[in-house]
């Protein structure tokens, strides 16, 4: 599951990335940057992130 | 747009957005019926749409601010401990998490599709009366829940996460102009057992960040050259939207103390039904 968490940061990671640099234009109504999709894959990057510090610790705790 | 129509709207952005009665609707269905033209997508009219929807948000982050203190402080709390506690704030903190993920991933994608409805009044008056029947099957099928003898009222913070999720995605419902969003979300909090007061509360919370997050990205729109023209039609408005929006969470979270959602539905469904004739009959367009 920490391999999953990890992988899904990276992979939302890439995809804000790609949205902020104009390179992704899925979902969107205009060619461009886009500041928003950015925004949210950034965080759900971050959220993640948050999900691989929660499994470290419950694995550490069932230690 | 004149001072006055720049008033109206800011009056109206503040009631509307909180009221469960649809803001998009009735930025809609009230120009048309005053027979106000507005170029929705003009620079000055984004800047000024942005000031309100910033002075909302800002009401809320007022009226709750010692909620979200609490709130930002158990979220900050459970992330550095890297576990959750039986801590409510905390459980609530996470709540807001999983319930404004489906509403930002909906309004992020979905929102360009969605303008579309904006330009027909007899559709938007429809989902205005749709809004209405989803209050008043939700007050029916809670009501009904209550006369079973095991239905007892769950308290926020023991609301499950995929129940967190389901209002969150309840709320994605009102990027349609005429559904509203603290009314989809409040039904959807009834149905999963909340009482009226934190089914409201949590509906209250989840706009928040997604208001916030919406109009704190369009800010640079405030400073775009064109914009200057309004600037400060739009900085009257932002704080009469923001003073509007304050005084209805104030009245609305008394008013779920011991009233439900029917008086809006029965609203929703006569103005509704009233811009629908209008729009039918060709008065307004």
């Amino acid at each position: 599951m920490k391999a999953l968490a990890l992988a899904l940061a990276a992979i939302f990671f890439i995809i804000a990335f790609l949205y902020l640099f104009g390179i992704l234009q899925i979902g969107t109504s205009h060619p461009g940057r886009h500041v928003s999709h950015f925004v949210l894959f950034a965080v759900l990057g971050i959220l993640s992130l948050v999900w691989i510090r929660f499994q470290s610790n419950s694995a550490a705790s069932l230690r | 747009m004149t001072w006055l129509q720049a008033m109206v709207l800011a009056v109206l952005q503040g009631a509307s957005e909180l009221f469960p009665v649809s803001s998009l609707g009735h930025t809609v269905l009230v120009p048309a019926l005053l027979h106000w033209q507005f170029d929705r997508r003009d620079p000055t009219f984004l800047a000024f749409v942005v000031a309100l929807h910033l002075g909302t948000a800002l009401a809320l982050i007022a009226f709750y601010r010692r909620d979200w203190a609490r709130i930002v402080r158990a979220l900050a709390a459970s992330v550095a401990r890297g576990k959750l506690s039986d801590d409510p704030d905390e459980r609530v903190a996470w709540l807001l998490v999983v319930g404004t993920v489906p509403v930002a991933l909906l309004g992020v994608f979905l929102e360009g599709p969605v303008r579309a409805f904006f330009g027909s009044t007899a559709l938007v008056a429809i989902f205005l009366m749709l809004n209405a029947l989803v209050m008043f099957a939700g007050e029916w099928l809670r009501r009904r829940e209550i006369g079973a003898a095991t239905s007892r009222a769950l308290p926020l913070a023991r609301l499950g996460w995929r129940g967190g999720g389901i209002v969150g995605l309840a709320q994605g419902a009102a990027l349609l102009p005429g559904i509203s969003r603290s009314g989809s979300a409040i039904v959807a909090g009834l149905l999963l057992r909340l009482d009226h007061d934190d089914a409201a509360r949590y509906s209250f919370l989840l706009a928040t960040p997604v208001i916030f997050a919406a109009s704190a990205l369009e800010v640079p729109k405030l400073f775009a050259p064109d914009a200057s023209a309004v600037l400060a039609q739009a900085g009257v408005g932002g704080v009469l939207a923001a003073l509007t929006a304050y005084a209805s969470i104030a009245f609305l979270t008394r008013w779920f103390h011991s009233h439900d959602l029917r008086p809006f539905g029965w609203y929703c469904l006569i103005f509704g039904a009233a811009c629908l004739a209008l729009a039918l009959a060709k008065v307004i367009s």
